[in-house]
């Protein structure tokens, strides 16, 4: 008798659709993918309600993959229910796994995003001074919009998550990987782990020139300097995320002459990837008097959005704590 | 993992913290916290009784980790880790809560400081929960030392070391032994002979079956730790040694501030004005002479060249006062009817003998005259034909208020002490630290005067600070009987609390290797990892912070600990909060 097919979903939270896409990636893979399973729930592809979602029994899933960060009420009901349903829930990319790009929202409070984007914004037009509300009536009956919250949360904030996969987006090589290994019914890791990685960071792979000696004196951007295309990122002054960014990725942004902006997360030591990074660049600084030092760390153009692009809500710090003005 | 089994023992200290703190609703506080098997209050959790309650408790109640709050872990923490060890606990499973230089001493708010005195305690049980055990680790003495410098206390350790049948490899710079001292003539405030003293010194040095000397030689660099140290002497003939030893004393001395730069003083353009070290050469050569060699009529002192004074070292020198005193009794002495003017900015006799000396040289027929060394120094020029006299000396004199002018044929510059030019270098090769005016740094100013902060390594003499002959000689022989005592235990224990690299994390990016500040971190090329010489390794932490990807541990202060004891203090803050 064949083997019972796997039921696999893939859903997005507060989502650029990237990951999706990088399902998508499998190319022809996803013949052989859909050999072995059937794609219960997946938004961006199939016209599956939510409602349908409900109607299946807990459990009923097996493999989830959840991309996106939990930005507003309606991810957050998604989420829930998927991990009742769900054998196995999966974080899939940055936003599921510490909050993403998304999550530099954080930085801001929901009376602020919601001013820019629908008062200041150069494309908006509201003479009305119309806002979203959870609730509207119309004559047609009533209209319910999901509530945008102020923080933006990672999956794991909001219910237990499985496994993680990092990447923006995840390596789509990684998820077949994954995938098979959930299929041929490998033994999977523990609870908990970051799957689809390596353990070591990204300059342990990275094949770019490296000695101790990395002193810097001014931080550049990428387009400042000459990249010889051989020499360490961080040598040459450029901020790389490289040496806190766990490996897995195979160094794509770096072999294609671009630093890393720290997608794959830390490695499983280290809890706060921005605390860490900042950590290092600190013995990096090639100065000795506080004036000189605080002007080399001037340099540094947007540290938070640097230092905590896809894992600020995540980190140890989650949030900028604002004052509601 | 197993079961936490914590107990918790708050300390009265008598009335210094219960004073303050309210340690029996403390105590009844904490026993509600989760894995707090006992907790209890104490008078004296210190003393021979308090250590048996908790060596009773941990036996009765199978506890695993212990908190005692109390006074700093300065105070007690090796006392208490010691009480677990009697109890058959790793000491590690030990965490101290500090409230008392920390809370009960520097409050005064009953209320608060009783709230404090609980988040500092929850911090610690949480903590404690993640200490893990540590075993303790020892490493073999070479019985070799190597003492570098040939001066008073060079030579004085040496002998302290070769005596008790210890080999000593003694290497100096120069091609002669003695340092300063042999260019001495008599010393304050005895007048003993600088040359009685150190003759038999040299002679029994040179002779010694255990001392290999080494003059004319430098090294570069010292490599290893406590124990196995080994280095390359390199002499100045071109023949190289390799030394192994076990500890190193440096006693490399320091040297004389040159008064060029003391416009004032003219030193440089006018003949017979010279420093204390040139006047002293004549006294050893028993002629005290002007450049045109004549006796001279009026011969002046200065203190304080170099000495005090923010344009040049703003340290007292420490020797030159008595020497000064002792300049103008031996020329009371050699010229009966000379005029001596002792001009210092205040007389500084301290010392044994030294303020009877004073007492003795003031009943001289000595002028002294006061200046002002940090802003108003005196002003010596050429005399004329009329004055009957070489040089004068312009000076606001301080005890009476007025300018004179004092009549001189010979002016001796007390020059204050330095730094040698290569302290830096010698600081470098053997990993010691500096303070600002590059003399040595000892571990502890009060406590610890002769070890340095890297295990092995002592200081002694003028290398570490002026000072005067017996004090270089005490500190040498200490240093001495500091390495004595770690050859006659054969091993030495050393820091457990290190940094370790995790190799499966460990991306090689070396950030760890240039923030060290023992050089005890280095790459292994091979396994392209970072690996700490736990010999050498302090266990400062920055390795641990500066390490990106979290490959490098530092035993006892995990980041879990950290954290642990932080959400700790927050934890009881936050039910303050929601008490109000």
């Amino acid at each position: 008798m064949d083997k019972p097919k796997l039921k696999l979903a893939v859903y997005w939270g507060a989502a650029c659709g990237g990951c999706c896409v990088s399902v998508l990636d499998v190319h022809e893979a996803l013949f052989t993918v859909l050999e072995h399973a059937d794609l219960v729930f997946w938004p961006i592809a199939l016209d599956i309600k939510y409602k349908d979602v409900e109607a299946m029994p807990d459990g009923h899933i097996d493999l989830t993959l959840f991309n996106g960060a939990v930005r507003n009420s309606e991810n957050e009901h998604i989420a829930k229910l998927l991990r009742k349903k769900s054998k196995i829930l999966v974080a899939y990319g940055s936003c599921a796994h510490m909050g993403g790009i998304p999550g530099l929202a954080n930085l801001t409070i929901k009376a602020k995003i919601f001013k820019r984007a629908y008062f200041e914004s150069e494309s908006t037009i509201n003479p009305d001074n119309v806002l979203p509300q959870t609730h509207y009536k119309v004559t047609e009956g009533e209209l319910e919009l999901p509530k945008f919250y102020n923080d933006v949360r990672p999956l794991d904030q909001v219910v237990d998550v499985d496994y993680y996969l990092p990447g923006c987006p995840p390596q789509t090589e990684r998820l077949v990987e994954v995938f098979l290994a959930i299929v041929t019914g490998a033994q999977l890791p523990p609870k908990g782990s970051v799957i689809g990685v390596k353990e070591k960071s990204l300059c342990e792979e990275c094949e770019r020139k490296k000695t101790e000696n990395k002193l810097i004196k001014k931080f550049n951007r990428p387009w400042q300097i000459q990249d010889d295309g051989e020499t360490c990122f961080l040598e040459q002054g450029v901020i790389c995320m490289g040496p806190a960014t766990r490996s897995g990725c195979g160094w794509r942004c770096i072999k294609g002459n671009a630093p890393c902006r720290g997608c794959y997360g830390p490695t499983s030591e280290a809890k706060d990837p921005g605390a860490k990074m900042m950590s290092a660049i600190g013995t990096m600084i090639d100065a000795k008097e506080p004036e000189e030092i605080n002007q080399i760390i001037e340099q540094i153009e947007d540290p938070a959005g640097t230092f905590y692009r896809f894992s600020l809500p995540g980190s140890m710090l989650r949030r900028k704590i604002c004052k509601n003005t | 993992m197993e079961e936490k089994r914590i107990g918790v023992y708050i300390c009265w200290c008598g009335t210094n913290i219960s004073l303050m703190v309210d340690v029996e609703t403390v105590a009844k506080e904490m026993a509600k916290l989760p894995n707090v098997v006992i907790s209890k209050d104490y008078k004296y959790v210190c003393s021979d009784p308090g250590q048996d309650i908790i060596i009773k408790d941990i036996k009765e109640h199978n506890l695993n980790r212990i908190v005692v709050a109390s006074c700093s872990p300065r105070m007690h923490e090796l006392t208490f880790r010691k009480t677990l060890v009697k109890a058959g606990l790793n000491p590690y499973y030990f965490e101290m809560a500090n409230i008392r230089e920390q809370d009960s001493w520097v409050h005064t708010d009953r209320v608060e400081a009783t709230k404090k005195a609980k988040a500092l305690i929850a911090a610690a049980i949480n903590r404690v929960s993640f200490h893990e055990a540590l075993d303790s680790r020892s490493v073999e003495i070479n019985p070799a030392t190597f003492i570098i410098g040939g001066g008073i206390s060079g030579l004085s350790a040496a002998l302290e070391i070769a005596d008790s049948g210890k080999k000593v490899f003694l290497i100096e710079r120069s091609g002669r032994m003695g340092g300063h001292v042999a260019d001495f003539d008599l010393t304050f405030p005895y007048m003993y002979s600088a040359q009685q003293m150190i003759t038999p010194l040299i002679q029994r040095v040179k002779s010694h079956q255990n001392i290999e000397l080494f003059l004319n030689s430098e090294i570069k660099e010292i490599f290893g730790y406590i124990g196995n140290f080994e280095s390359t002497i390199h002499s100045k003939d071109g023949k190289e040694t390799a030394v192994k030893f076990g500890n190193v004393i440096i006693a490399t001395g320091l040297k004389t501030f040159d008064p060029s730069n003391i416009e004032n003083y003219g030193y440089g353009k006018l003949p017979d004005v010279i420093t204390s070290f040139e006047f002293e050469k004549m006294l050893l050569n028993g002629i005290i002479k002007t450049k045109d060699g004549k006796e001279p009529k009026n011969i002046a002192i200065i203190h304080c060249v170099g000495s005090r004074n923010k344009n040049y070292h703003e340290y007292c020198s420490r020797t030159c006062c008595m020497t000064a005193l002792k300049y103008a009794n031996q020329i009371r002495c050699e010229l009966p009817k000379a005029n001596i003017f002792d001009i210092y900015a205040d007389m500084r006799s301290f010392g044994k003998g030294c303020e009877e000396f004073y007492t003795l040289s003031s009943r001289r027929n000595i002028k002294f005259l006061m200046f002002d060394q940090e802003n108003d120094l005196p002003k010596i020029v050429s005399a004329n034909s009329g004055d009957n006299c070489d040089m004068l000396i312009e000076i606001n004199e301080k005890l009476t208020g007025k300018t004179i002018e004092v009549p001189a044929d010979m002016v001796i510059l007390m020059v204050g002490m330095e730094a040698r030019e290569n302290a830096k270098e010698i600081a470098h090769a053997v990993g010691i630290s500096m303070c600002g005016n590059s003399f040595y740094i000892e571990r502890h100013p009060k406590l610890d005067p002769v070890a340095t902060t890297t295990n092995g390594v002592y200081i002694a003499g003028g290398c570490q600070a002026p000072k005067e002959i017996p004090d270089s000689v005490a500190q040498a022989k200490a240093a001495a009987a500091r390495i004595l005592a770690t050859i006659a235990k054969g091993s030495v224990e050393v820091e457990v609390t290190t940094a370790c690299v995790n190799e499966d994390f460990c991306c090689g990016c070396q950030t760890c290797i240039k923030v060290c500040p023992y050089t005890a971190i280095s790459f292994d090329a091979e396994k392209k990892v970072s690996v700490v010489n736990e010999v050498l390794c302090k266990g400062c932490g920055t390795c641990g912070s500066g390490c990106p990807t979290g490959a490098i541990k530092c035993k006892h202060f995990t980041d879990m600990q950290i954290l642990s004891q932080i959400e700790g203090i927050m934890k009881i803050s936050h039910l303050e909060l929601q008490e109000a």
